[in-house]
C-alpha cells in the first residue's frame, strides 16, 4: 500500500476546490476545507445553494467522480463531504 | 454567455450525435476543457503536455506525460471521472452538453487496442462454436471500440444488455 507523498496531500484540498470551481455558476462561494478529526481526514466542501444539485449529480454521480479523483491523486481514506449549510 | 436557464444536463452515452456544433464550437470547447485539466495538473504539480484536437466532430483533448497514472486509475476509472467532470465545466460555460474525449498518456489508444484483440477473440468463438459471446462489464467507451470493431467484421454482430456499471457486450452470429 504506497503512503501519500506530503506534496500531494497538501495538494487535495486545492484540487479539490479547482474541481468544483470550475463546474458550478458561483465560483466564488466554493468552499473546501480540510478536517482533521480522530476518525481521519476528511475533506468538506461548501457551495452555493443553487449549485448544491450540480456537486451532488443525479443519483450522486458528481459526488463520486470527485470522490474518485481525491481518492486516486494520494487522498485515499480522506473522505469528501458536500455540506448542505446554508 | 452567462444564462444559467439550464437545459436537461445529461451526457452519459458518448454515442449521440451533436446537433450541428461547428469545429469553432468543438474547438472552443476543447480549450475550456485543456484550461480546467491543466489547472488540476499545475497543482498537483504533474508534468504533461496538453493537446486539444477536434476529431471525428467531436472535441478530443489528450494529456501526455509519463508519471500520469493517478489520473488514469485502475481500469480507468479516474480518467473516466475526470472526463465526467471536464465535460461538466464546459456545459457550465457553454450550456451544451459536451461529447469531449479526454485521454490520458495514451490510455484509451492501448485500451482501444486490447479491446480490438478481445473483440476479434469473442467473433472467432461465435464463428466456431455459433453460440452468443457474452463480454466482461465494460464502460460506455470500452463497448464502443468493442462495437465498432465487430461491426466491421462479417457475420457477427454485437449488442449490449444490462444496467450500468455491468453493461456488457454480447457478439452473436448472424446468417
Amino acid at each position: 500500500m504506497p503512503t501519500p507523498v506530503r506534496r500531494a496531500d497538501s495538494a487535495l484540498r486545492p484540487a479539490l476546490e479547482h474541481l468544483v470551481k470550475g463546474i458550478v455558476d458561483h465560483p466564488d462561494e466554493v468552499r473546501v476545507r480540510m478536517v482533521d478529526s480522530r476518525r481521519g481526514q476528511r475533506l468538506e466542501v461548501r457551495v452555493h445553494p443553487e449549485d448544491l444539485g450540480t456537486v451532488i449529480g443525479r443519483g450522486g454521480r458528481t459526488a463520486k467522480a470527485l470522490r474518485q479523483l481525491i481518492t486516486s491523486i494520494g487522498g485515499r481514506g480522506v473522505r469528501v463531504d458536500i455540506v448542505d449549510a446554508y | 454567455m452567462t444564462d444559467t436557464s439550464s437545459p436537461a444536463v445529461e451526457t452519459e452515452t458518448a454515442e449521440q450525435p451533436t446537433p450541428q456544433a461547428t469545429d469553432s464550437d468543438l474547438f472552443h470547447e476543447s480549450e475550456i476543457a485543456a484550461d480546467y485539466v491543466e489547472g488540476l495538473l499545475d497543482i498537483l504539480d504533474y508534468d504533461g503536455d496538453i493537446d486539444e484536437v477536434v476529431q471525428n466532430g467531436r472535441p478530443v483533448v489528450e494529456v501526455l506525460g509519463s508519471r500520469l497514472q493517478p489520473l488514469v486509475g485502475q481500469r480507468g476509472a479516474t480518467l473516466e471521472a475526470l472526463q465526467e467532470l471536464t465535460r461538466l465545466a464546459i456545459f457550465r460555460r457553454t450550456g451544451t452538453p459536451s461529447r469531449l474525449l479526454l485521454d490520458v498518456g495514451g490510455y484509451r489508444a492501448a485500451r482501444r487496442k486490447e479491446l480490438g484483440a478481445i473483440a476479434k477473440n469473442a467473433a472467432e468463438k461465435v464463428k466456431e462454436y455459433g453460440e452468443p459471446v457474452r463480454l466482461e462489464p465494460m464502460s460506455a467507451f470500452e463497448r464502443k471500440c468493442v462495437h465498432d470493431v465487430i461491426n466491421a467484421l462479417a457475420g457477427v454482430e454485437s449488442e449490449s444488455e444490462g444496467v450500468e456499471p455491468q453493461r456488457r457486450i454480447v457478439v452473436r452470429a448472424v446468417d
